[in-house]
């Protein structure tokens, strides 16, 4: 029998409210994992998957604690160990990979002096051994030019870099458990894989045992030997990977996987998840079932009694009362939508350059083309896809075509008028012929404002005089168009969830009726759930109110969805574009294909 | 990084010109437009209007503003301010003398503010959440509430007076010999080689320069103590903590490192208040400093004194400011790679 690295028995972590009353945020986790295995740990964002990290850590947010319950590391009770003890295994027996690599490093302090710090903690006392030992552990980690890199600040550097140095620190005590929280969430997926072929590579080095934190089903069967679906603080189902994802027991995960568009499966709809997991504040008056509200075999059972996670094969455990339903959940088939007429083009880009100036000390200069020499069009009512990685150059493009950068060279024609016109006319103009819907669906909401007076900014301009019973019966409109209740519009942006924050701007986008939609990013980052509601909006609306998408994704799988055509972004130029099915069924270009292999799960 | 400061310094000196010019014109003209007639003053009261009228040809205040102004600019460009019309010396070296002892009150004014206020900024920090930190939170404010010069006063009856501690008259003891190399006393005693002088120096200027410095620490507190309690929610401060950094060592050497940015941000526009503020404190300690040489001079009416002076605040500002960011420059590298 191999002793456990990790073990959770009946693990419960409970946040204390302000009124004195006490909510589970995770309740009852058990697992072993042992030495060389990799767990994963696969949710929605609020299903407590990060709590299992900041218990060991003893990093809880206030008002949190281990109110039942076991966690212990190599049987030490991490629950009741000490402070001080605690820390000492922090860094040395115990290691972390954070989410946000690029914010996880310390942007005063060089590469070399963060390193430096970490390994004179791990005893090597003398300068010129801390440098050899950094140079041959980020080696380790694929990162040429070790010593100049030990000279730079963290700003210098891309996000897939940072995480490497994070992962060559993470794995230089040579760790016993290394925890992995969404390490690759804020990377492109061509870096993803990377970082995931290297996860595996250091594990396998040095022998650690990982916990993999993700919402991404898809990366979970790529990297985990076993996987733990949590919701709404509960495990619902845990089970060897293949076992597990090649038939899911629990409506949830099944569902999950359902709301996942694929690259190469054949087309088929997407299973969008109705409401959303209950949030904290709304788990305290749930009965039975915590899923019961949003599943689709719901039975009589399920609304009045919970079910506990219990064996219902040889190593599988589901918290269900109906498994043998499970797989016969399928896709209501909405049909595929027939291909739209396309009309005469909408958007016309001709050898669009865009080039900036970046000075270096005194006097020498450097120019880089962000954008360089792009010709497209997209037609009425035609959904075109935009991808490449981060600093291809898309995001720029997107900011051309709206009017929030000007182009060095080239031309841009919106409806016939000529988009360089940077007149005043021509751009009300041309924000009433396109409209924009930004990545982060939090930073782009005024906070001050209420979700009303938000959808309907675009009239403050087009229409001063309007009254205000008119805008509010407008706002009232949008939101039912984008599946929002009108009580909504009195709330402040902060009083909703990423996938409304979302919905809302897409409402205010659509305010103008605009006849070309851009939308930069705008579901990456999402859950997959609400990812899949998002998608069916789209086409949707699309089929009521008629207008051309151009959608900027590092997500293939999503523009395989939703794009009739696609254009390929790399270095500033387009390398490859085409019908969508064809250019991902055949791609041309080495570049694609590149991007079409780090897509997980394929 | 040096050849970014340099740069950094090298534009802000070519701004500084034409800033000096509009402050320069600007001063002009108010000087001018003000009911005080220098000719005037400087006669004996029962010199007739003939004599006075000679007298006002003689110092050429009969031409047109446009013309004094380039009169002044050409001389001042030529490093001639002119002579001061009541003490009869050559205005360049009164400047000369108290300048210096005006800019050292006020570095070491700035010194003390900075140490207090990053103490504090610091205590505030450790003690948030609890009742001591509500509670000197309160106290800070008392300090700020209360002005410069009453703190001034105060120290005087307190420690000058009531419980004899140290001077509160002038720059040196008169038993010493005053040494004259740069003008800067804390420098020129160090040169002769005479710590006692120097204790005497900084005794001298103790209580002036934490008078002044008091209330200006209470802000560089908050700044400080705010944007720690920001920096410790950072992903880097939590990183370090999941590598067992221990706590002090994330202070000291992760967040202040961050913290101290808008510190300075702060203190580089608190220095022109703080500047400004010598004056008042300057004419309460009997200070020899460029405040009481202005004051005396806004007495006698005496207009070339008054220039230089205005023209030597405004460039202690600008030079003050820009140290101040190229010290940004040093202790924020993403400012460095454009």
């Amino acid at each position: 029998m191999t002793a456990s690295m990790l073990e959770a028995k009946n693990l419960t972590v409970e946040s204390r409210l302000a009124d004195g009353c006490r909510l589970p945020v995770l309740s009852g986790i058990s697992f072993a994992l042992e030495t060389g295995k990799v767990l994963g740990l696969v949710g929605e964002s609020g299903a407590g998957k990060s709590m299992l990290g900041r218990t060991i850590a003893q990093l809880l947010p206030p008002g949190f604690s281990v109110s039942a319950g076991s966690l212990s590391f190599a049987g030490r009770d991490l629950v009741r160990m000490g402070a001080q003890a605690r820390r000492q295994l922090l860094g040395r027996e115990i290691a972390f990979i954070p989410q946000e690599p690029l914010g996880a490093l310390n942007p005063v302090m060089t590469i070399g002096a963060q390193f430096g710090e970490h390994l004179s903690r791990l005893g090597i006392r003398a300068e010129k051994r801390r440098r050899d030992e950094a140079q041959v552990l980020l080696e380790a980690v694929h990162l040429p030019r070790a010593v100049q890199l030990l000279r730079q600040y963290p700003h210098e550097l891309s996000g897939g870099m940072c995480q490497r140095v994070l992962i060559a620190m993470a794995f230089a005590s040579r760790p016993k458990l290394v925890i992995a929280d969404e390490p690759t969430t804020a990377l492109d997926a061509t870096i993803q894989a990377r970082i995931i072929g290297l996860m595996g590579e250091m594990r396998d080095a040095y022998g650690a045992a990982l916990v993999f934190i993700t919402h991404d089903l898809r990366l979970a069967a790529k990297f985990c030997d076993e996987v733990m679906v949590l919701y709404a603080g509960r495990a619902v189902e845990k089970g060897e990977t293949r076992d597990l994802l090649s038939a899911p027991l629990h409506p949830y995960t099944r569902c999950l996987q359902l709301a996942v568009p694929s690259l190469s499966a054949p087309d088929r709809d997407l299973f969008t998840l109705p409401g959303e997991m209950p949030g904290l504040a709304r788990l305290a008056g749930l009965h039975g079932c915590r899923f019961a509200r949003r599943c689709p075999n719901v039975g009589e059972i399920c609304r009045n009694e919970e079910p506990k996670l219990s064996p219902v094969a040889p190593k599988r455990e589901a918290a269900c009362f109906r498994t043998e339903m499970t797989l016969d959940i399928k896709v209501p088939n909405q049909g595929i939508p027939a291909q739209p007429k396309l009309a005469s083009p909408l958007l016309l880009v001709e050898a669009l350059e865009k080039r900036y100036r970046s000075r270096r000390g005194l006097l020498a200069r450097t120019e880089l083309a962000a954008v360089d020499g792009v010709s497209f069009t997209v037609s009425e009512n035609e959904f075109v896809g935009v991808v490449g990685e981060s600093g291809s150059g898309k995001s720029t493009l997107a900011k051309l075509i709206i009017g929030l950068e000007t182009p060095s060279s080239g031309r841009i024609e919106l409806g016939g008028h000529d988009a360089s016109d940077r007149s005043e006319n021509a751009r009300r103009r041309r924000l009433e012929s396109a409209q924009m819907v930004f990545q982060d669906p939090q930073s782009a909401l005024n906070p001050r404002r209420r979700v009303a007076s938000i959808v309907t900014q675009v009239l403050e301009a087009a229409a001063p005089r309007l009254p205000a019973s008119a805008r509010q019966l407008r706002a009232e409109e949008l939101l039912a168009e984008v599946g929002l209740s009108a009580e909504l519009g009195a709330r402040y942006p902060s009083q909703l969830s990423g996938g409304q924050k979302q919905r809302v701007n897409i409402a205010r986008a659509l305010c103008a009726t605009p006849k070309l939609l851009i939308a930069d990013e705008i579901v990456s980052g999402l859950d997959v759930s609400v990812q899949a509601q998002l998608i069916a909006l789209l086409r949707r609306l699309r089929r009521e109110l008629s207008f051309a998408l151009l959608l900027i994704s590092h997500d293939l799988a999503v523009v395989r969805k939703l794009c009739e055509r696609v254009l390929v972004m790399w270095r500033g130029k387009i390398v490859e574009q085409g019908v969508t099915a064809e250019v991902f069924a055949r791609p041309r270009h080495p570049y694609t294909r590149e991007l079409i292999a780090a897509v997980p799960g394929e | 990084m040096i050849v970014q400061v340099l740069g950094l310094f090298a534009r802000r000196l070519l701004v500084a010109i034409p800033i000096l010019f509009v402050v320069s014109a600007l001063v002009f003209v108010v000087l001018r437009v003000l009911p005080v007639d220098p000719a005037a003053m400087s006669m004996p009261p029962n010199a007739t209007k003939a004599e006075i009228e000679m007298k006002r040809q003689e110092m050429g205040l009969d031409r047109p503003l446009p013309e004094q102004y380039a009169i002044w600019l050409d001389k001042t460009v030529k490093g001639d301010l002119g002579s001061s019309i009541h003490f009869r010396r050559a205005v360049s070296s009164l400047i000369a003398e108290t300048l210096p002892a005006t800019v050292e009150l006020a570095l070491l004014a700035m010194l003390i503010a900075a140490a207090l206020g990053f103490a504090g900024g610091l205590l505030l920090f450790h003690l948030r959440g609890t009742w001591r930190g509500e509670a000197a939170d309160l106290g800070s404010t008392v300090l700020m509430s209360a002005p410069d010069f009453l703190w001034g006063l105060l120290f005087i009856l307190a420690f000058g007076v009531l419980w004899p501690l140290l001077p509160f008259t002038g720059r040196l003891a008169s038993s010493f010999a005053r040494p004259v190399h740069t003008g800067f006393l804390l420098l020129d005693t160090l040169i002769e080689g005479r710590p006692d002088m120097f204790l005497d120096v900084v005794k001298h200027m103790l209580l002036p320069a934490t008078a002044l410095g008091l209330a200006f620490s209470v802000p560089i507190m908050r700044v400080l103590r705010s944007s720690l309690y920001e920096i410790d929610h950072a992903d880097y401060i939590r990183q370090a903590r999941l590598r067992g950094v221990s706590e002090g060592r994330i202070l000291l050497r992760h967040a202040l490192k961050n913290a101290v940015l808008p510190t300075l941000t702060l203190m580089g526009v608190q220095f022109g208040f703080l500047f400004g503020g010598t004056l008042l404190i300057e004419v309460i300690y009997s200070y020899p400093g460029l405040g009481n040489l202005m004051v005396d001079a806004v007495r006698n009416a005496d207009l070339p004194i008054i220039q230089a002076v205005a023209l030597a605040y405004a460039a202690v500002v600008l030079i003050i400011n820009m140290i101040v960011d190229g010290l940004y420059l040093v202790l924020n590298p993403r400012l460095r790679t454009v």
